[in-house]
């Protein structure tokens, strides 16, 4: 039962410290507050949650690395007989086709599509069903993997 | 393989073929199309040529007036037979041709990097969480990312039958943007995966043992330095490639680019 002195040490524990030791259930509640916690589980022995150190960022790999596939690319193309950065750039512009060549294909494609034949134009469209609702039967499931 | 000739002269006609060879013998006057075939070309053709899927090669007296696209294949004896352009689809395997093909797996291992820190660095959390998806359910994220290209590429080849009509180009520029975009999002995971697979710590004394090989950066160039060392071994490397793709496209979609949330909203009727 809360009496007064009970409040007043709820108020102010160390003005009113003495209390402990007039009221029980207060001593019960209060006094065992300075033991030693003893965790129950060791922490340590626990596995290596995916996100310990996530955060961490690991410069000199990445710069060692990005150095490491330049110099490479460079000295292969070096031995090519191409200058490095001409090659690389070459790559680069390469890797995507030109809008004008996509354009152009896009033309060429639509209107050749709308000639295919009959049969073929079927199978597109049966497959196109069957596949994209065998996607949306599969994108129904929820993601397995945590990261707690 | 089916061999179709193209037989008597063509006045003012487009010629498509499918699944079959082109051997134009006679002049064409209008543009031919082959889809899944080879074109050798011995005669004018008064128009553009397009080949997809196929080999061009093109003999004197043979010429084209108009332009040529090609693209899955290779061109034989464009110079001085073709009076407009000549589009290229596989300007890449162009470019290999002229050096040497490791240079330039080498320099496209140099830009996955760099996307791949830059990608880490702004959404590593989502990362990680596919990188995990792969790990617990490989055999899934394979299945979801083998039916997944295949709509991509059935859904292209419907959006084309759209061109005509102009809605179909912004269709199909979308589906190739977020075509790229899984694409590149679920290698980026695959690495992670990868990575951790193979030097991710495995025990808490291992990790604090480490200084800086650790967290997610690190894990991700360790797997972009290991799968394009596989890259460059011949034939293996584009299989494993190739592969890992397909992982990638699969989780990207199944973790919805590690953001986990439902693919679809579940409807429920409204309460009162």
């Amino acid at each position: 039962m809360k009496t007064e002195a009970c409040e007043r040490y709820l108020n102010d524990p160390d003005a009113n410290a003495s209390h402990l030791a007039e009221c029980a259930e207060c001593s019960a509640l209060f006094s065992a507050s300075d033991a030693t916690f003893k965790p129950i589980v060791d922490m340590d022995a626990l596995p290596l949650a995916p996100w310990e150190s996530a955060s961490e960022k690991s410069w000199p790999l990445v710069i060692g690395g990005a150095l490491a596939i330049f110099v490479i690319a460079s000295a292969l193309f070096a031995i090519a007989g191409v200058a490095p950065v001409n090659g690389i750039m070459h790559v680069l512009r390469s890797t995507i086709p030109s809008f004008t060549t996509l354009q152009v294909v896009l033309r060429y494609v639509g209107d050749g599509m709308q000639h295919a034949p009959a049969s073929l134009q079927i199978v597109i469209a049966v497959s196109f069903l069957i596949v994209n609702t065998l996607l949306i039967v599969l994108l129904r499931r929820a993601p397995k993997g945590i990261d707690v | 393989m089916m061999f179709a000739p193209i037989g008597a002269a063509q006045h003012g006609a487009d010629q498509y073929l499918f699944g079959k060879d082109a051997n134009v013998d006679k002049p064409i006057h209008g543009s031919l199309q082959v889809y899944g075939g080879n074109a050798y070309i011995h005669a004018p053709i008064n128009g553009d040529l397009l080949v997809i899927g196929g080999d061009v090669t093109i003999a004197d007296p043979g010429k084209v007036t108009g332009n040529v696209v090609y693209g899955g294949g290779h061109i034989v004896g464009a110079e001085g037979r073709v009076n407009g352009h000549v589009y290229s689809l596989t300007t890449l395997q162009g470019a290999a041709a002229t050096m040497t093909k490791s240079a330039v797996i080498v320099s496209l291992l140099f830009v996955w990097l760099v996307v791949a820190v830059l990608i880490t660095l702004l959404s590593g959390r989502e990362v990680r969480y596919s990188s995990i998806e792969i790990r617990a359910s490989a055999l899934y994220c394979f299945a979801l990312g083998l039916v997944a290209f295949t709509s991509f590429v059935l859904t292209a080849i419907v959006f084309s039958y759209l061109v005509p009509y102009l809605i179909g180009i912004p269709l199909l520029a979308a589906l190739a943007v977020f075509a790229i975009l899984t694409k590149v999002y679920g290698m980026i995971a695959v690495f992670h995966a990868v990575g951790t697979l193979v030097a991710g710590s495995r025990t808490r004394e291992q990790l604090a043992s480490r200084k800086w090989f650790r967290g997610d950066l690190a894990m991700v160039v360790v797997g972009v330095l290991i799968l394009g060392a596989l890259r460059l071994i011949p034939a293996v490397g584009a299989i494993v490639w190739s592969l890992s793709s397909i992982f990638g496209v699969g989780v990207a979609l199944a973790t919805r680019f590690g953001r986990r949330e439902p693919a679809f909203l579940v409807w429920r009727p409204a309460e009162a």
